[in-house]
This record gives C-alpha cells, sequence and structure tokens, in this order.
C-alpha cells in the first residue's frame, strides 16, 4: 500500500490505478463525449458544415439592425425601490421543520438571493444549501398555477371562489376532516387551525416528519415529561457521542449544531489548542460521521447494542445498574468502554444523542445523559426545540380510519405521504376512499395527484408567516414578490372555510392582516421590550427575530422509568444489512425538485441526480482495495429489502462498514418536478417497528445486475489535482497533472504536493514545526526567480484574499449553492456531470485519510486561488484572463475565444468551459438537446422565461464557448467600494462579503483585505500561525487563498 | 503669393461671419419657429396641421408690401377685421382657427423666420463622428490623401525615369526604344500584386472598422412615445438633470423617472409651452390624473377605454375652446381632440400593455451590451463626472440623441485622463504610496487608470 502523504480520494488513487490516471487527466472528458452518441464525432463534412453555417450566421448578424429597446419606468415608484439597488428583507424558511432566519435579497421586486439573518439567535447568519436553493424553488416551471380540481393528473381550474363553495359545501355535510402536515413551526397557522377545528369539531390534525424523530419525543415524554427536543448545546461539551445522528448535515437543527459544535474546534492558537471531541458510532459514512474524531463502526441493528454498551460501561463508572443488552461486535465493545470513561472524566461538559427511531434506545440515551449529568446542562429543557413534532403512528392511524371509511375530507398541507412513507402503497389505497380530497401542496407531487382538488398555496417567498422554531425564538416572514400565480395563503383558505370574523376579507392581503393581529394581542402580550404593538411589528419585521428570554427550566429524570435492554434493535444475523440515511441536499424527496440542490454532490460520496447504493470497499491487506463483490462506482445491481426489489447504482464508499450497504433517501420522485426519475424510492423498503420507521433494514440482498448505468454522475474523479498513479508508459508513480501536462520535471512534480496538512490535536506542535520548514523551504524555493518582486505592486490600496478553516469547514455544501446562485452558474443535468462538465466555481473536494477501512476525512472548499503569478494568465494568447491590482485574477468572458489553455494551465483545476449554452439555452442548433430539460418541458430549462427570473442581474449570463471560474464574487467587491467612498470611508469587513463566505454556517470562509492587519482575514491567517498555508504553496504561483491544516481530536488509543 | 491669397479668403470669410451675427439667421429663426409657431404650423412646412403650412408664405405674400406680412404676424385678427383680401382670403379658409397675436416680434426676428421657413433644416446639428478625436482624424485624412498623391507622383516619376533609362540604354546598345502605354504598365506583375495586395488592406481594414461599429447607435435619435423636450425642462427651465433621474446619485441605473415624478409639477402645469394638451395629456392617462378636476382619480385601473376617453377629450376640447376664444366647439377643434386622443393611445396603449392606463413605454436610446457593467452612482457622485460629458449638450436637444459612442475605447480614454478626487474622500486613504508621491511631487495627480481604471473586471463581470 503506497501512498506518500498519507491522503487520497479513492481506491484507485490508494492503488495507483491506471484507470485513475486516465480518468482524473480528462479534465474536460472530450472523450466521453464524443463516445456517448456518435453524432458529436466530428469530421470533415462537419466541419465545413458548421462553418458554413457560421459565415451565413455572421453575414446575417452583419445585416442585422440593432433591435429597438424599451425602457419601462413605474407608474408610481415604490419609494423603498430604487431600480439598480437591492432590497433585503428579512424572512424564515421553514420547511415542515427545517428553519433558517434569511435575508432574501431582491432586486427590483424579484428575489434572486438567500443570505442569512445574523440577527437570528438560532442560526445566527448561517445558511444550509437547502435554505440558499429555496429561490429556485419559487420560479418552478411546474408549481400549479390556479386553484382547480384535479383530474388526470392536470388540475382544471376553478375560480378561488367555485373552489370555497364547493369545499364549504363539503364541510357543511359534517364527516370526520382530517388534515395531513409536516412539523407545523407557526404559532399563528395553529391558530388559525384552531378556529378551523372550532368551526368544525371532526377535525383532527394528524402530523408526521419526512424523516421522523417521533421515538426521541416519545422518550422525553417519558422521561422529562416534556414532548420536545431540548436545546443540545454542542458548544458546551468537551465530549461528543453521536449514535447515527447526523447532526451537522439533517438532524433537527444542523445550521444550529454546526454553528455550536465547529466553535468548539477552531484552533486558537497552537500552544496550548484544544477541542471538543466527537465520537461517531454509525455504519455508513455520514456527514456527521465524516466530521468526526473517531467513527465507532457499528452494523445499523447494533445500534441499540451500543448504546446499552455505553449505558453499562457508564453505569459501571458512575454506581447505577447494568440493563445487560445484545452483544455487540469486540472491537466496538472495547472502543465504547474507553468512550465511557472519556465521558465520566467530563461530567456535565458532555453529550450523548442518537439519531435511533427507537423509544427505549432514547430513554436508555437519555438516561447515560443523566448519569453523566448533561440534564440542565448540555441537555437544556429551558427552551425546546419545537423542528420536529410528528409522530408517524398517527399516520397508520388515519390509514385505518379512512380504509374503515371513517374520514369524509382529507386536507393535505405540505406533507406528501403518498412518497414518503413506507406503506405508501396502503395509504393510497385507502385516501382513494375519501370522498374530498384537498391539498396545498405547490406542485403536482404524489399525493396532489391523487386528491380531487388542488388549493394550491403561496411559496415561502410570496407568504406571510411566523414561525416558533424554539420556543421563545419567534421568526416572521414576509412575501418578496407578490404571488407570481393565482395561488392562495394555505392559513387564508383554512379561514375562509372556517368562515372566520377574523379575517378581513376586505383586505389586500387578509391573512396578513391576521397575522398583524395575532401579533398585536397574543405575542405583544408575552413581551415587554416595546411599548406599542406598531414599534413590536415594525422592529420584529425589520430584523426578522424576536428572542423572549425564557426562565431556566430544570427538569429531572423521571424515577422508576423502566430500562428494559429487550426494548432496543436486537441484532440481526444476515450477511448484509442496509441503512437508509438523508442527505443535505435532497432529504427525503422534500428537495428533489430544485435542480441546484440535486446537482450540488453529495458531499461523502460525491454523486449527483439521484441515490447510489453505498458499498464498502475491501482491502486484502496486502495491495489490492477492491469494490465489495468486486464491483465497480457505476454498476447496475438488484437490491432486494422486504421482498421488493429495485435496481440500483453502486458507488464504493471509503468507512462503509464490511458486511452493510447504504442508500439516501429521496430518489425516485414519481411526480411534481425535474427531480422525476433520479435515483429510486426507497421508502418502500423502510421498516415499521412499534409503530415507527426505522431507517435501516436487517437483511438485504444485492446481486449484481451485470450492466453499467451509463450516465453515472459522480464528480469524484473530475478536477482532480496532485493525486498520484501509476504512469504506464513511465513504470512510476507520476503526478497525474503532470502526466496530463505531457511535461515532465517541472517544478511541481519534483517535490512533495502540499494540498492537504493534517494531524492529530496531539502532535500539533509537530505539524506546526514541520510546516514552518515547509513554509521556509517554499519561500526559498519561491525566491529563485528572475521576475521583479510583485510586493510593492500590491501594497497599496486593496489586495482580495480568503482564509478557509479546515478545522471549521464540515462539508455541507451550503457555500457551494450560495455560489451557484450568486453567479448565475447553470445547472447542466446528469448527462453532463458525466462528462465531466459540470459548471461550479466552487467545489468541495473531500480526501480520506488513516486507517484505509475506517478513514478519516478532510473537506476542502476550492475556488479559483486568485495567484498573483497565476500560470493561466501567461497562456492566455488574447490576454482575457489577467491580474488586477487588487489581487484579483480577472476573466473577461467576452475577451475569451476559448482555447482552454488557462485551464489546462491551473494547478487546481477551478476553470470551467461553456461547452454548451447552457444558460441561454437555444441559441445553437444541436445544443438544445444536450442542455438540461425537465422531462415532458418543451423547452430547456434555461430558456423558460420564470426560471431565467432568479438570474443575478448584475453577473454577465456567459454564453457558450468561454472559461468561467471564481471571480471572488468582484460584484460584491464593486458593490462595497461604492458604499464606502458614497460614505467617504475606509472600506471595512462587513461592505464585502463572498457569496460563499455568508453562507458558511460555521463561519470556516473569511474574505477580505489582506493589505489591512486589521481585517478579518488577516487575523484569521496570523491566528493560524504556522498552521496557515497555501496549497501547492512551492510551485510559486502565490495563490490568494489560505487554508489551515485539518485538526483532529481522536482518541489514538481506539484504534478504529 | 498662395499664403497671401489664403489669407484674403480667410479675412473675408471673417467679416462675413460678424456682418451676419447682426442680421437675421436662420438659427435665430428657428429658435423663434418651435418656441411661438411650431405648435400649429408643421415643421416640414409643407403639412397642413391644424393651420396652414408655412412653406412659400413669402411668395403668396408677394403681391403686398413686406409690412402686410410683418402686420400679420403681430395681429392677423386686426387685419382680418381690417378687411386686408388675402387676410380675408385666409380667414375663409381657416375659421375659426385663431392665430395667437405676437405683438413682441421685432423686424429682425420675422426675418429671421422667414428665412427658416425658407430652408428649414430637420433635425438637430449633428455633432462630429466622434467627439472625441473626429476633427483630428479627418485632418489626417487629407494629410495621408496629400502622402498618398506625392507618393504616387514619385513613384509615376520613378517610373518614368526608369523607362527612358532603359530607353537610353537600348538606344545606345543601338536597340529602338520602347515606349509603354499606360494598360501595359498596369497590367504588370508588380502592378496587379500590388493592386491585389492595397485591395486586401483595404478591405480587411474596412471589415475590422464595420465590426468594431457593430452595435453601436451613435445619433440614435428615435421617436418617442411622448413628445418630451429636454430642452424646456433643462434649458429653458434648468430642472436639475437629477430631480428626474434620481437613480444617477445612487444606482448603477439613471432611472428613467415615473409618471408620479412627471406629475410633481405638472398636475400645476397641464399645458406644454409648444405643445399644449397633446403631449401632457398622456401623462395624465398614464397615472390617472383628472385636469379638470385637478385630483387623481380612484379605481382608474378599472376605467374602460371609453370612460378616458371621454374624460380626456372633454378636457382637450374645453382647453381648445379657451385658448382660442371659443364659445361652442368647432370643426376644426373636434380636429384638434381626435387627433389629441389618437395621440395618447397611440403613445400608451401597445403590444405589452393593452390598456391606456399604466406606464409610458419609451424607446430606449443608450445600450450598453449585457457584458458590461456601468454605474452611474460611481461616475455621478463619486466622479462627479456632469451628466453632459457623456451625454452631451442635453439641456439643448428637443429630441435625446446618443451622443457618445459609448465605445470601449472612449470609457478607456476618459479613465486614462480623469483624475481621481483623491484628497475629498477617505476611502482613497488606503493608496499610501500614492499620498506620498505626491507629497514627494513625484507625482502630479492619480488617474483612474492609476487606481485599476482599465482593468477588465472593472466593468466586465
Amino acid at each position: 500500500m503506497h501512498h506518500d502523504n498519507g491522503i487520497w480520494v479513492s481506491s484507485e488513487d490508494l492503488t495507483r490505478d491506471e484507470s485513475f490516471l486516465r480518468s482524473a487527466e480528462k479534465e474536460f472528458s472530450v472523450e466521453t463525449m464524443a463516445e456517448s452518441d456518435g453524432s458529436w464525432t466530428a469530421s470533415r463534412r462537419d466541419f465545413l458544415k458548421l462553418m458554413g453555417f457560421g459565415l451565413g450566421a455572421a453575414t446575417l448578424a452583419a445585416s442585422c439592425e440593432i433591435p429597438v429597446k424599451r425602457a419601462i419606468p413605474y407608474v408610481t415608484k415604490p419609494d423603498e425601490i430604487v431600480p439598480g439597488v437591492a432590497n433585503y428583507y428579512a424572512s424564515s424558511f421553514v420547511n415542515g421543520g427545517d428553519y433558517c432566519s434569511i435575508l432574501v435579497k431582491t432586486r427590483e421586486g424579484r428575489p434572486i438571493k438567500i443570505e442569512g439573518n445574523t440577527l437570528s439567535s438560532v442560526t445566527s447568519g448561517g445558511t444550509s444549501a437547502r435554505a440558499q436553493a429555496l429561490v429556485l424553488g419559487l420560479y418552478d416551471m411546474r408549481r400549479i398555477h390556479s386553484a382547480g380540481t384535479v383530474e388526470g393528473g392536470e388540475v382544471k381550474k376553478l375560480d378561488w371562489k367555485e373552489l370555497d363553495n364547493k369545499v364549504k359545501g363539503q364541510l357543511a355535510l359534517g364527516g370526520n376532516i382530517r388534515l395531513i402536515t409536516n412539523t407545523i413551526l407557526s404559532p399563528t397557522a395553529k391558530m388559525a387551525l384552531a378556529e378551523f377545528t372550532a368551526k368544525y369539531p371532526n377535525t383532527r390534525v394528524v402530523s408526521y416528519d419526512p424523516v421522523s424523530s417521533a421515538a426521541l419525543l416519545a422518550a422525553n415524554q417519558q422521561c422529562f415529561g416534556v414532548r420536545g427536543i431540548p436545546n443540545y448545546k454542542f458548544g458546551e461539551a468537551d465530549v461528543i457521542v453521536s449514535f447515527g445522528a447526523d447532526f451537522l448535515g439533517t438532524w433537527i437543527s444542523p445550521i444550529e449544531y454546526a454553528r455550536d459544535y465547529a466553535a468548539k474546534r477552531k484552533i486558537k492558537s497552537i500552544k496550548g489548542a484544544t477541542m471538543s471531541r466527537h465520537y461517531q458510532v454509525e455504519s455508513h459514512m455520514s456527514l456527521t460521521g465524516s466530521n468526526a474524531d473517531n467513527r465507532i463502526l457499528v452494523k445499523p441493528s447494533e445500534q441499540g447494542a451500543a448504546i446499552c454498551a455505553l449505558y453499562n460501561e457508564v453505569a459501571a463508572l458512575t454506581g447505577g445498574a447494568g440493563i445487560g443488552g445484545p452483544t455487540l461486535n469486540d472491537k466496538a465493545k472495547a472502543s465504547l468502554k474507553k468512550v465511557a470513561a472519556e465521558l465520566v472524566a467530563s461530567k456535565g461538559k458532555s453529550l450523548v444523542v442518537s439519531g435511533s427511531n427507537n423509544v427505549m434506545e432514547q430513554i436508555i440515551v437519555n438516561k447515560i445523559n443523566d448519569l453523566l449529568g448533561n440534564i440542565n446542562t448540555t441537555v437544556d429543557f429551558s427552551v425546546v426545540n419545537n423542528m420536529r413534532q410528528g409522530d408517524e403512528r398517527d399516520m397508520m392511524r388515519l390509514i385505518g380510519e379512512m380504509n374503515a371509511g371513517q374520514v369524509s375530507i382529507v386536507i393535505v398541507w405540505g406533507a406528501n405521504p403518498a412518497y414518503e412513507l413506507p406503506n405508501a402503497g396502503q395509504f393510497k389505497d385507502a385516501f382513494a376512499k375519501v370522498n374530498t380530497r384537498i391539498s396545498f401542496n405547490g406542485s403536482l407531487d404524489e399525493t396532489t395527484g391523487l386528491c380531487s382538488h388542488a388549493a394550491p398555496a403561496h411559496h415561502t417567498l410570496e407568504a406571510w408567516g411566523d414561525a416558533e422554531p424554539k420556543t421563545g425564538h419567534y421568526s416572521l416572514q414576509q412575501p418578496t414578490i407578490a404571488p407570481l400565480f393565482e395561488t392562495r395563503q394555505a392559513e387564508h383558505s383554512l379561514l375562509e372555510w372556517a368562515d372566520s370574523q377574523n379575517l378581513n376579507r376586505q383586505d389586500d392581503q387578509p391573512y396578513y392582516q391576521y397575522l398583524k393581529s395575532v401579533w398585536a394581542s397574543d405575542m405583544f402580550a408575552k413581551q415587554n421590550k416595546y411599548s406599542t404593538p406598531a414599534a413590536f411589528w415594525d422592529m420584529t419585521l425589520h430584523g426578522g427575530v424576536f428572542d423572549m428570554h425564557a426562565a431556566p427550566v430544570t427538569v429531572s429524570f423521571i424515577a422508576g422509568i423502566a430500562l428494559n435492554a429487550s426494548g432496543v434493535t436486537q441484532p440481526g444475523s444476515s450477511e448484509l444489512e442496509i441503512s437508509f440515511l438523508e442527505t443535505v441536499n435532497t432529504g427525503n424527496g422534500q428537495y428533489a425538485h430544485n435542480p441546484w440542490l440535486q446537482e450540488v454532490p453529495d458531499p461523502v460520496n460525491r454523486t449527483v441526480w439521484g441515490n447510489y447504493l453505498n458499498i464498502p470497499v475491501e482491502w486484502d491487506g496486502v495491495n489490492n482495495i477492491n469494490g465489495w463483490k468486486n464491483l465497480n462506482d457505476g454498476d447496475n445491481v438488484e437490491v432486494e429489502v422486504k421482498g421488493q426489489k429495485l435496481s440500483c447504482t453502486v458507488v464504493r464508499t471509503f468507512g462503509q462498514m464490511p458486511g452493510t450497504v447504504a442508500i439516501a433517501l429521496g430518489g425516485g420522485r414519481e411526480s411534481g418536478g425535474c427531480g422525476v426519475g433520479y435515483g429510486v424510492n426507497v421508502n418502500p423498503w423502510l421498516p415499521i417497528e412499534g409503530g415507527f420507521i426505522q431507517y435501516a433494514a436487517k437483511e438485504a440482498r444485492v446481486t449484481p445486475a451485470g450492466t453499467v448505468d451509463k450516465n453515472f454522475a459522480c464528480v469524484q474523479f473530475h478536477h482532480t489535482m496532485g493525486v498520484q498513479a501509476m504512469g504506464k508508459e513511465e513504470g512510476k508513480v507520476i503526478n497525474a497533472d503532470e502526466k496530463s501536462l505531457g511535461w515532465k520535471g517541472f517544478q511541481g512534480s519534483l517535490t512533495d504536493r502540499s494540498i492537504i496538512f493534517q494531524t492529530n490535536l496531539s502532535e500539533l506542535p509537530e505539524l506546526a514545526e514541520k510546516m514552518t520548514e515547509f513554509h521556509e523551504e517554499a519561500s526559498h524555493l519561491n525566491a529563485q526567480t528572475l521576475y521583479p518582486d510583485t510586493a510593492e505592486y500590491f501594497g497599496t490600496g486593496l489586495k482580495w484574499g480568503m482564509h478557509i478553516d479546515l478545522n471549521a469547514c464540515i462539508g455541507c455544501g451550503a457555500c457551494q449553492i450560495a455560489c451557484v446562485s450568486e453567479n448565475n452558474i447553470p445547472v447542466v443535468g446528469k448527462n453532463e456531470v458525466n462528462r465531466h462538465h459540470e459548471m461550479t466555481w466552487l467545489r468541495i473536494d473531500r480526501y480520506f485519510y488513516g486507517d484505509i477501512e475506517n478513514p478519516k476525512v478532510v473537506y476542502q472548499p476550492m475556488m479559483c486561488q486568485h495567484c498573483d503569478n497565476a500560470p493561466c494568465e501567461n497562456v492566455c494568447p488574447v490576454n482575457a484572463t489577467n491580474h488586477s491590482m487588487e489581487g484579483i485574477n480577472q476573466m473577461a468572458y467576452n475577451r475569451c475565444i476559448g482555447t482552454r489553455y488557462c485551464a489546462n494551465n491551473c494547478p487546481y483545476k477551478v476553470r470551467r468551459f461553456n461547452w454548451l449554452d447552457y444558460t441561454t439555452a437555444d441559441v445553437w442548433p444541436g445544443n438544445e438537446d444536450r442542455v438540461f430539460w425537465v422531462e415532458g418541458e418543451d423547452k430547456p430549462y434555461y430558456a423558460d422565461n420564470l426560471v431565467r427570473m432568479v438570474l443575478n442581474p448584475d453577473v454577465t449570463v456567459r454564453s457558450r464557448g468561454v472559461i468561467e471560474k471564481c471571480s471572488f464574487c468582484i460584484q460584491r467587491i464593486q458593490e462595497g467600494k461604492l458604499t464606502a467612498k458614497q460614505e467617504g470611508r475606509a472600506i471595512l469587513d462587513n461592505d464585502v462579503r463572498s457569496a460563499c463566505q455568508t453562507a458558511c454556517p460555521t463561519g470556516a470562509i473569511v474574505f477580505g483585505n489582506l493589505n489591512n492587519p486589521d481585517s478579518a482575514v488577516s487575523k484569521a491567517s496570523k491566528t493560524s500561525g504556522a498552521l496557515a498555508y497555501q496549497v501547492l504553496e512551492e510551485v510559486n504561483v502565490r495563490p490568494g487563498v489560505r487554508y489551515s491544516a485539518k485538526v483532529r481530536n481522536a482518541n489514538e488509543e481506539l484504534h478504529s | 503669393m498662395l499664403l497671401k491669397r489664403i489669407c484674403w479668403v480667410f479675412s473675408l470669410f471673417l467679416l462675413a461671419s460678424i456682418a451676419l451675427q447682426a442680421a437675421p439667421t436662420k438659427e435665430a429663426g428657428k429658435e423663434l419657429f418651435s418656441a411661438n409657431c411650431g405648435s400649429c404650423h408643421a415643421k416640414n412646412m409643407k403639412d397642413n396641421l391644424t393651420c396652414p403650412a408655412l412653406g412659400g408664405v413669402e411668395e403668396r405674400w408677394a403681391a403686398y408690401p413686406k409690412t402686410d406680412l410683418y402686420k400679420w404676424i403681430r395681429a392677423s385678427q386686426a387685419m382680418i377685421a381690417a378687411g386686408h383680401p388675402r387676410a380675408t382670403e385666409l380667414w375663409n379658409q381657416y375659421k375659426p382657427t385663431i392665430m395667437n397675436n405676437f405683438p413682441g416680434l421685432t423686424d429682425e426676428q420675422i426675418e429671421s423666420l422667414l428665412l427658416y421657413i425658407k430652408e428649414p433644416t430637420s433635425g438637430p446639428p449633428k455633432p462630429p463622428e466622434d467627439p472625441t478625436d473626429g476633427p483630428k482624424e479627418s485632418g489626417n485624412m487629407w494629410l495621408f490623401a496629400g502622402l498618398a498623391l506625392i507618393l504616387g507622383l514619385l513613384a509615376f516619376a520613378l517610373m518614368r525615369i526608369i523607362d527612358n533609362l532603359g530607353n537610353i540604354t537600348r538606344v545606345q546598345a543601338g536597340e529602338s526604344p520602347v515606349s509603354r502605354t499606360l494598360s501595359q504598365v498596369l497590367s504588370t506583375k508588380g502592378a496587379v500584386a500590388f493592386l491585389v495586395f492595397a485591395l486586401v488592406l483595404f478591405l480587411g481594414y474596412k471589415a475590422v472598422d464595420n465590426a468594431t461599429r457593430m452595435g453601436r447607435e451613435q445619433n440614435y435619435q428615435p421617436d418617442q412615445p411622448v413628445a418630451f423636450s429636454h430642452k424646456i425642462h433643462a434649458g429653458v427651465n434648468k430642472i436639475d438633470c437629477q430631480y428626474c433621474h434620481d437613480g444617477a446619485r445612487r444606482s448603477k441605473q439613471s432611472i428613467i423617472p415615473a409618471t408620479n415624478t412627471c406629475m410633481n409639477c405638472h398636475s400645476a402645469v397641464k399645458k406644454g409651452t409648444i405643445s399644449g394638451t397633446s403631449e401632457i395629456t398622456k401623462i395624465f392617462a398614464s397615472i390617472g390624473y383628472d385636469p379638470l378636476m385637478s385630483q387623481y382619480i380612484p379605481d382608474y385601473e378599472n376605467w374602460s377605454e371609453k370612460q378616458i376617453e371621454d374624460l380626456y377629450k372633454k378636457w382637450i376640447g374645453q382647453e381648445y375652446m379657451s385658448a382660442n376664444s371659443l364659445t361652442a366647439m368647432n370643426d376644426a377643434g373636434r380636429t384638434v381632440v381626435e387627433s389629441q386622443w389618437e395621440g395618447i393611445v397611440k403613445a400608451l396603449k401597445n403590444d405589452s400593455n393593452g390598456k391606456i392606463q399604466g406606464p409610458i413605454e419609451w424607446t430606449r436610446i443608450h445600450n450598453l451590451p449585457d457584458h458590461a457593467y456601468f454605474n452611474h452612482a460611481q461616475h455621478v457622485s463619486i466622479g462627479q463626472v456632469a451628466c453632459q460629458k457623456c451625454h452631451g449638450p442635453v439641456e439643448k436637444m428637443d429630441v435625446v440623441y446618443q451622443y457618445s459612442t459609448l465605445g470601449m475605447g472612449w470609457c478607456i480614454n476618459c479613465h486614462r485622463e480623469t483624475e481621481v478626487k483623491f484628497a475629498d474622500n477617505d476611502y482613497y486613504k488606503q493608496y499610501e504610496r500614492y499620498h506620498e508621491e505626491l507629497k514627494d511631487g513625484k507625482r502630479t495627480k492619480v488617474t483612474v487608470s492609476d487606481i485599476g481604471g482599465l482593468e477588465c473586471q472593472k466593468c466586465h463581470y
């Protein structure tokens, strides 16, 4: 096993496989373009045809008259809008239990970008990929345009009045009414529901969550008498143990947890550095697991056993009674013993959480926290987290009721049970027996398609609302655009049908008045900061959030609760187990129709557009690393779980426990948007135990199908750098990009490549020493130049730079979507990603290191490094890319002629070429059928004027044939400079913040003026000291981006 | 000798121009015409509008003394009352339309007017092709032409010399001299090659030149839905540019003012200096202002076109009658009302807005390509560049046209020359080196290009 720097990206990298070399060198993969279908192979005839077309087009263009353009001013210009200047509105992103306090950037009344709201104490200005992608959902071409009846997969338009009359007629008949929802965070919506229920007492609200935490709620009810989720204080815990809870990616309140978690893990000084320690007990590599210091591998069915084992060890040390428990693999057992000792050593400053949906397991976890004295410290019930409230057992009951014909009206509000439930088949059958089925959902999803009536609600960005994500933390949601279609607020519909006296129907926005009056009475009464309701409303609407400080509440673990080891999941005995995970992008399908989210790679296995079966890699202990069953990435397999077979595509994943496989939820949507047809729907595989949905199955059978997915889209080998492989001709290990350059012996290949620096906390001083040496050597090498020093040139005025803390980066992908949104980066679709044509300016590289069977992960956001000695600049024949005196590597699209020399010469592989006219999408013949289309639409995605509303008017929409790359958000820089100039003052950090920086929930990315020693970016580099480095520092390209080394606080005694 | 003649011609020209200053001029006539006559008499002097075309007026009055025409222009009704035959003839033709009295016009002014009427020039004076280096270029052109001529003559002379020398040697060798005709000379290999080379050079130059001009629209002067005159507003009434274009100081766009900005003044000024009711009524119809009641119309959104038509026709008619001191509407008045209403419909109803209510769709004159970012605030607020620097003498334009090329060379040139207001803004303190150099006298000024004003991504991103 040969890997010099101990870092690898894949098994091929590790074994120096020759196929990897080939894959890695194919930066642009023209080959696959020709391979994929015969039509693109350019023959002489094609060339002549194209030349003829080109000449014709040029002649035509030359003879064309310039089109007359119109300028249409307002009739009465709203005071707050200045065309050309962005307005920001504080609002809330709420989707079921997902919550983020946001600022919506609008231009000329059109929302174009989501930013985090720094005033929120819950999210503190952080965002998630899902929150960032919210704005694209507004311009979804598949939204339902009006109320109507649902017939044959279409909505036949009805007037809202007509629909109201029909619905009211049905409601008046007096049958049982059921509302199906996900978690509702809005107190005012709950009041509207209460009014509805008062009018129709036969109403019951049934809530469940797409990914359930019902057992956790039930356990807390039993243990503490509170059916809620406590405030988990990851920022105050020195030792964190998570049993399969993906708290950094998807579990409950990931933005908040990530912020707190990262705060404890940043290295503030090399001397005496401290960090929290994080153990993750799981079978598949989750986002949280990939960030853990130690991963303890247990099979999904061993989770219960592992929890019992930890409990027993902790109890033994704290004088509690053991409970026995199922058998656990020896390695995990030994590890957990050491973990227990550590937990006990930091009593009151540790935290144990579990993502399990088994009540007894959650009770035992609560008891562990109780024994460790964490209740009321790191597990705080003073503030209850409301982000999960659903209970799928209610849903199961409802299915029974519907089957028995006891329900006459069902109103579906946001939920999609016909897709999300494991027993969706049963649901569909039962649902058909309901007389009137109404849906508030915005698109014709699986459930709405089965409804009789559609009463589409506004999109989040068109609607009024409020949210109480945590008790006492209120958040307002305001419309940022007039409704695009004839939709209506869901709460308005409910109040209308309830004949509410509190709904002012004469008003333009009746629900706005309703919300405002609730806030003027109920909410106003709860606070004492503002003396008038108007001031309270205005200030809260302005800031978006309002916190009422709750008095501390202490709870205690109710005595007499029996801990019963037989209640936990019992280990299975089958050869293969499967676990089901939620990814940061598509959730359980709620986000599958958002192309941005589909195209952001899964952080761990780096696949896009669909869900893939993660299979373990096998190592013979000597030289060979193979996929399980000798399967390769992209191979198709038949998977059978619970007797149901599905065809999946595999992706080999390091860190996947042998004897287990895993697959993400949220694939295989059947209707409602662009996600249809990508991946497989695994919800029917989810077992239900004790009424709770389980996210693992004890038995799975995988049979290789012998076929390969031709469009397998995994960005693993795209744009790789600094990776090495066995050169066929050379017969020795060479750098992959050296090979692609066809150049031997250039400076970079002579030295060890410096892309990732990592160490364990215990060896931090050694790393610092090593890095100091490295910096010295690099600067010595770099000083051997004939060119004059540039220090003076950049020394005056501004010099932009970035610092990225690899210790704080958790790989969540929020920055990537923020970049896509800010910079008009097109979605290219699965086929184009397969051809290495993804256009993202910012990618998050994922590297493995450490134990091959249970490796550690480091994420590295990689974008244009804005080298002051840029290799791309001097090879451009037309000077389309050049350097600014502010240290920015500039790209002039209209000058670029598309030679791609720059991309070839870029050591970081961050330049992207527009192979097709992705964004304009309709200019060139032969272009339309290759760019991204949504199935069944009559034109390419970006040719749709609705979709184009999302484009940022300050950033050029690039056309075919030009290179593009990260610009350091130059439009923001220019805007920030202008603001400072207008105010006649020096530029400050807050004037210019890059899109990736504002999106980051952990503050890993800092951007600013390097010439100012007091700027945050200068300070970040200074704090990191020797740990700060430039990627490929030794090749003298002088990047403007610095990283600080990855440090883990692993327990080295654990050997796992 | 030659120099003397030039001097003589020049002084003559100078004298003539001085003499012309005092005498009636066409330019003065034009100004007078647009201020006094243009709203009733057609500008092309050929069409009869509400009032007769003025072209050939002197011929028509030739039978009478010139003073009669003067009198007629100053007070027409008085002449009709006095029974002047030509006056009576006109009155019978055009009554009841009354021509306004212009007692203030001097004889010179009337002569100026008549000069202008005789030979009206249409449109504004065209600026030189390129305001920055246009004249220089045309000077170069003559220089080049002269050079080419001299070189051509030289080549011809040399050719003759070569021919003659050849002939001399031939004669010396006892051969008969050869004399080549012009066509023979032109069909030699060298001459053909030279011509082909010149042709390729010329076509190539033309192609590149035309290609760079593609998409440029200097002097573009489209018709606008409302005959808004910047000359009246910015020139005569001296309204500040940024009163209406209030985005210029704070936004990338200068902003075409919303109708409600117009209404700030026009709720009081209900009739135009030149246009009377014909143009300002368009503003009222766009926003829904009732000029009769001096109030905004509630629920104007839902008004039918008939309702709107009735209101504004009533308004136009009423104003017509009061202007002409009529007690009852006449045919000519009805024509005026009808034509003005048609103008309103044409201006406000279009493909994208199928009704009268709503915004006025202007034709955009200054169009930058999508890949060029321009920010007005940067230039107006920070750089304190006068609007006229790029937009030309807008305050003198009745109909606005694009004054500058808006080409990249034009931008770059200005960035090279313009000095940054370095001392007044604390933002520029960060350029420490420049401040030191200024203090040490190593540098006299800091131009926009010194702080990165020529870099691609200042405008292209």
